[in-house]
C-alpha cells in the first residue's frame, strides 16, 4: 500500500499552513517577484552573470562508475553540471514570520530535491548545488513563505528571531542587511553575510498584521493563534512520547 | 491540561531592571541607539586593562572595534544584565564567565581537591597486622600528624622541603561518623557533626547509613589540583595519610603493611567525587564528566539548608550543575571558547526558571494534592505516564506561553537552546518532585521538549536534535540497553556527553526526587555530609549566591599566590 503523508496533526489555522507548506501538491502563492539577479546578489556566492565554478566535471564527462544506486537517483541540473555546494540561511521571527526552522526543513524536503538542511532556532540552513540553490531561493522568497520583515536572508550573525521588533516592524538585524525605504518597500543593502552590494535590492513591502496572522506556522498567544487550543496538536505530540518511552523506536499499540 | 492561575511573576523585577523604562510587555521596542559597547562599564573596564597589557607586552589584545565584524562592535542592541535568581544582584554577562568569577573556580576546585577515605582498613591493618593499639587518643594524635601533612609538610624524613602554609591554607582533614560515641571522642575541630549540620530528620537518617565506620573528608591544596589534575588528589591524599600513619604509629617508614595503608588509601578506601573517564575523553578521576548526577546532588547542600523547599534546592543544583557542567566541563574542557556561558546563565539567572518551576509546584499541589513544601514519600503521585504527561505538558505550555506574553522575557532568553533548557527543567523538576521519581522527570524533560520543538518549530542547537528527540525512549522505561536510573547517569552517559544545557538540569531533576521525597542524601551519604563542612571555602549550601559574590567581586578564592610573586 501506497504510503499517504498527512503532513503533520492538528485543527488550527497554524497546523493548516503547515500541511500547505509542505504538501508539493499544494500551489503556493507568488506574492513578490525577485529577478534572478537580485537572488544571486542577496546570496553573494557568485557575481551575477559569472560562470558557475564546480567541484568535479560535469556527469556526462565524468565517467560515472556502473552503479545501481545512481541508475535509480536522476542527478539535479546542478549535480549534472558540477556545480560546488552553497547554502542560503534564513532568519524567522517568532512574531508570525509565515515559516519557521523545522516547518522550513520539513517543506524543504518535501518539494526540493538534492538538499542538505539544517534546523536551529534561530535559523535554518539549506545547502545544496549553486544552480539549484539559486532556482530554490527564488521560490522561497517571492512565495507565501517569505516576508520581507519578519523573514530575513543572513548567513552570519543570524541574530532576532526572538526579539522584539524595532518600531518600523522589522525583525533587529545587528548588520542590518536590509532596510525598510521611505516607499515601504525592503531593500537589501548587503548580501547574506553582510557585505554591502553596489546597489539595493527590493524585496517588496512587508505584508500586514491580518495577512501574516492568516498565513502564520508559529503558535503563539499573544499575537497568534496559542499552542494550548490546538489540543489535536498536543494529544499528538504526548502520543508519540508515550509511545516511544513503551516501546522504544518500534511503537505498537 | 489545566491552566492554573499564578499572580505571581518571579521575573517581572529582573525585566524591570534590565529594560528600564520600557513595557515588559511590549512587542516593540528601539535599536541601533545604545552606543555598542560604551553601554557597558565592563566592556569599557577591559578596553582599559587590554591598552595596559598591550602597552607592557607590545602585542595588541582586546580590539572589538576592529576585530568584532569588520567593525560593527557588539552592542547594537542593549546588551543586559542579569540577575543572580534569588539574590537579588545584578551582574554583567562577562562576570559570569568562570575565568572572570573566583566563585565559580573555587567551587570547582573544591569538588575536584575532595576525595573522601576510610580509615577503618586502615585500623584494621594496625591492629591486627601489626599489633599496634588504635584509641580515641591515637586517632586524634594522627589527625594532628594529617592536618600537618595534608598541606604538604614532611612528618617523617629529614631535611625536606615542605609548602608554604599561607600558599595552602584552604587544605585539611576532617572525620565523620554515623557513631555518637566515636563521635564523641574526636577532637571537635576535626569533627563533621552530623547532629550539628543537619535538620533532625536528616541527620538521623544520614548517621543510619553512614554507619559505624569512620571517614576523612580530605581536601588537599587548591593549587595542587589547579597545577596537576583531579587524578592527582587521591594520590597527594594518599602519600600523605601514609606518612601521617607512620609518623603517628611509629611505623617503619618501609615495612611491608605500609602497602596496605597504600592500598586502602588509594584504592579500597576511597570515594573519589567522579569516576574516570573512557581514553577517548582522556580525564582521570575526580574530573566533572565523571561525577554521577546523584553524587552532584549530593555534593550541593541546599536541601540540607531548604529541606521545606525541594524546588529551591533544586534549582540551586541547576545554576552549580549549569555552571560546571556546561561551563567548565563541556564548554571548556571538551569544547573551548566562551559561548557556553550563554546557554548555561539562562538556567540561574533573573528567576525565570524559579518561576516555571514553582508554577509546576503549584499545578501539582492543585491537581494531584503533592504537599511540595511538606516533602514526603506519602504523598508523591505515582509516576505513571499519564501523569508525566500532564505535569510536563501544562508547565511547558504555561512557560512558553510566558515568554509569549511577555516579549522582553524572550528576549532575554534570546536563544532556542536557553529556552529549551529551561523549560524542559521546569517540566523535568515538576515531574520528578511531583512523583519523587528521577527518571519520570527525565521523561518529563523529553515530552516538553516534543512539544517545545513542534509548538515554536524550532529548539535548540543541532545538538538538541540529538539526544532530545529520542530521549523519550530512554527514560522511565529503563530498557537493558539504553537504561541507568537517573542517579547512576553523568555527563559522560551515551547521548548525554556533547550537549550544553542538559546535564546540570538533569543533576537537579535527580535531586528533585530525593528532595520532594524528603530524603537525606541522593546517592551517597557520605558526600552529602562531606560538603555540609563550613570551613569549606565555597558555601554549597548556597552555590547562586556565591557566584553572585564573585561575579561583583567579594568572594575570597583559595589559591593565594600573593606570598611567592613579587608585591604589585
Amino acid at each position: 500500500m501506497a504510503y499517504t503523508p498527512q503532513y503533520g496533526p492538528g485543527t488550527s489555522t497554524v497546523a493548516e499552513n503547515r500541511r500547505k507548506q509542505m504538501n508539493p501538491d499544494n500551489k503556493l502563492e507568488k506574492v513578490r517577484d525577485v529577478t534572478d539577479e537580485d537572488v544571486v546578489l542577496i546570496l553573494g556566492h557568485r557575481a551575477p552573470g559569472a560562470a558557475y565554478p564546480t567541484a568535479h566535471p560535469p556527469l556526462a564527462e565524468a565517467g560515472e562508475p556502473d552503479c545501481p544506486i545512481r541508475k535509480i537517483v536522476t542527478p539535479t541540473e546542478g549535480a549534472k553540471a558540477g556545480d560546488r555546494v552553497r547554502y542560503i540561511q534564513f532568519a524567522d521571527s517568532m512574531f508570525n514570520a509565515p515559516s519557521q526552522p523545522y516547518q522550513r526543513t520539513y517543506s524543504y524536503s518535501y518539494r526540493f530535491r538534492g538538499i542538505d538542511p539544517g534546523t536551529l532556532s534561530g535559523r535554518q540552513i539549506v545547502e545544496c548545488r549553486e544552480r539549484d540553490l539559486e532556482a530554490y531561493s527564488k521560490f522561497l522568497l517571492e512565495t507565501e513563505m517569505f516576508d520581507p520583515a519578519r523573514c530575513s536572508v543572513r548567513g552570519a550573525t543570524v541574530h532576532g528571531h526572538s526579539l522584539r521588533l524595532a518600531e518600523d516592524g522589522m525583525m533587529f538585524d545587528m548588520l542590518q542587511r536590509c532596510l525598510l525605504t521611505g516607499d515601504g518597500n525592503v531593500k537589501y543593502v548587503k548580501n547574506q553575510i553582510g557585505e554591502p552590494l553596489d546597489r539595493e535590492v527590493n524585496v517588496g513591502k512587508p505584508m500586514d498584521e491580518g495577512w501574516l496572522k492568516a498565513h502564520s506556522t508559529i503558535f503563539h498567544s499573544l499575537v497568534g493563534v496559542p499552542y494550548r487550543d490546538d489540543q489535536e496538536y498536543v494529544e499528538y505530540v504526548q502520543r508519540i512520547h508515550s509511545l516511544r518511552t513503551k516501546y522504544g523506536f518500534m511503537p505498537k499499540e | 491540561m489545566g491552566k492554573i492561575e499564578r499572580a505571581q511573576k518571579l521575573f517581572l523585577d529582573s525585566l524591570k531592571e534590565k529594560f528600564q523604562g520600557e513595557d515588559p510587555e511590549a512587542v516593540n521596542t528601539t535599536y541601533y541607539r545604545f552606543g555598542g559597547l560604551a553601554q557597558s562599564p565592563r566592556k569599557q573596564e577591559f578596553i582599559k586593562a587590554s591598552k595596559a597589557v598591550e602597552m607592557q607586552r607590545g602585542i595588541p589584545m582586546y580590539e572589538p572595534v576592529r576585530c568584532h565584524l569588520g567593525g560593527i562592535p557588539l552592542g547594537q542592541r542593549q546588551l543586559m544584565t542579569y540577575q543572580v535568581s534569588q539574590s537579588g544582584v545584578f551582574v554583567e554577562g562577562d562576570d559570569l564567565h568562570f575565568v572572570n568569577n573566583s566563585a565559580m573556580q573555587q567551587f570547582w576546585d573544591d569538588i575536584r581537591r575532595t576525595v573522601i577515605v576510610g580509615m577503618d582498613l586502615a585500623h584494621q591493618t594496625l591492629q591486627k597486622r601489626l599489633g599496634k593499639e588504635v584509641t580515641p587518643e591515637t586517632i586524634n594524635e594522627y589527625l594532628h600528624v594529617l592536618n600537618h601533612a595534608m598541606p604538604g609538610a614532611a612528618v617523617v624524613q629529614e631535611h625536606m622541603v615542605e609548602t608554604h602554609p599561607g600558599v595552602v591554607d584552604d587544605c585539611y582533614v576532617k572525620v565523620f561518623t554515623g557513631d555518637d560515641a566515636i563521635a564523641d571522642d574526636i577532637e571537635p575541630q576535626f569533627l563533621l557533626n552530623i547532629d550539628k549540620l543537619f535538620p533532625a530528620d536528616q541527620g538521623a537518617a544520614l548517621k543510619a547509613a553512614v554507619g559505624k565506620g569512620l571517614w576523612q573528608a580530605i581536601h588537599i591544596p587548591t593549587i595542587v589540583s589547579r597545577t596537576c589534575d583531579g587524578g592527582t588528589t587521591s594520590r597527594w591524599s594518599a602519600m600523605q595519610i601514609g606518612m601521617s600513619y607512620i609518623g603517628a604509629y611509629r611505623m617503619c617508614a618501609g615495612e611491608a603493611a605500609v602497602a596496605d595503608l597504600s592500598y586502602a588509601a588509594k584504592h579500597a578506601g576511597v570515594v573519589q567525587m567522579a569516576s574516570i573517564l573512557p581514553a577517548r575523553r582522556a580525564r582521570g578521576p575526580n574530573e566533572p564528566g565523571g561525577i554521577k548526577f546523584g553524587l552532584f546532588s549530593d555534593i550541593v547542600q541546599a536541601n540540607r539548608k531548604y529541606p521545606k523547599d525541594p524546588a529551591r534546592a533544586s534549582l540551586e543544583v541547576v545554576g552549580a550543575g549549569t555552571m560546571l557542567f556546561d561551563q567548565i566541563w563541556l564548554g571548556s574542557y571538551m569544547s573551548g571558547g566562551v559561548g557556553f556561558t550563554q546557554y548555561a546563565t539562562a538556567a540561574y539567572t533573573d528567576n525565570i526558571l524559579d518561576e516555571y518551576t514553582y508554577y509546576g509546584m503549584d499545578y501539582a499541589k492543585d491537581k494531584y494534592g503533592v504537599d511540595w513544601a511538606n516533602p514526603a514519600v506519602g504523598d508523591r503521585v505515582k509516576a505513571t505516564q499519564e501523569v508525566v504527561n500532564d505535569l510536563a505538558t501544562e508547565v511547558t505550555l504555561n512557560a512558553m506561553e510566558q515568554y509569549e506574553q511577555f516579549p522582553t522575557l524572550m528576549e532575554d532568553h534570546f536563544g532556542g537552546s536557553q529556552r529549551a533548557g529551561v523549560i524542559a527543567a521546569a517540566s523535568g523538576l515538576t515531574c520528578s518532585i511531583g512523583t519523587g521519581n528521577s527518571n519520570a522527570g527525565l521523561n518529563g524533560w523529553y515530552l516538553s521538549m516534543l512539544l517545545h520543538k513542534e509548538g515554536w518549530s524550532r529548539l535548540g542547537f543541532f545538538g538538541y536534535d540529538l539526544q532530545d528527540q529520542c530521549g523519550s525512549a530512554n527514560s522511565l522505561a529503563i530498557r537493558p540497553d539504553e537504561g541507568l536510573i537517573g542517579e547512576l547517569r553523568g555527563p559522560n552517559y551515551p547521548n548525554y556527553a556533547m550537549n550544553v544545557g542538559h546535564q546540570g538540569e538533569y543533576a537537579a531533576i535527580v535531586g528533585g526526587a530525593h528532595y520532594g521525597r524528603g530524603d537525606a542524601f541522593c546517592y551517597d551519604p557520605r558526600v552529602s555530609v562531606c560538603f555540609a563542612d563550613p570551613s569549606l571555602k565555597f558555601d554549597f549550601a548556597e552555590p547562586r549566591r556565591e557566584f553572585a559574590k564573585g561575579a561583583i567581586r567579594e568572594f575570597t578564592p583559595a589559591g593565594e599566590r600573593s606570598l611567592i610573586i613579587p608585591a604589585r
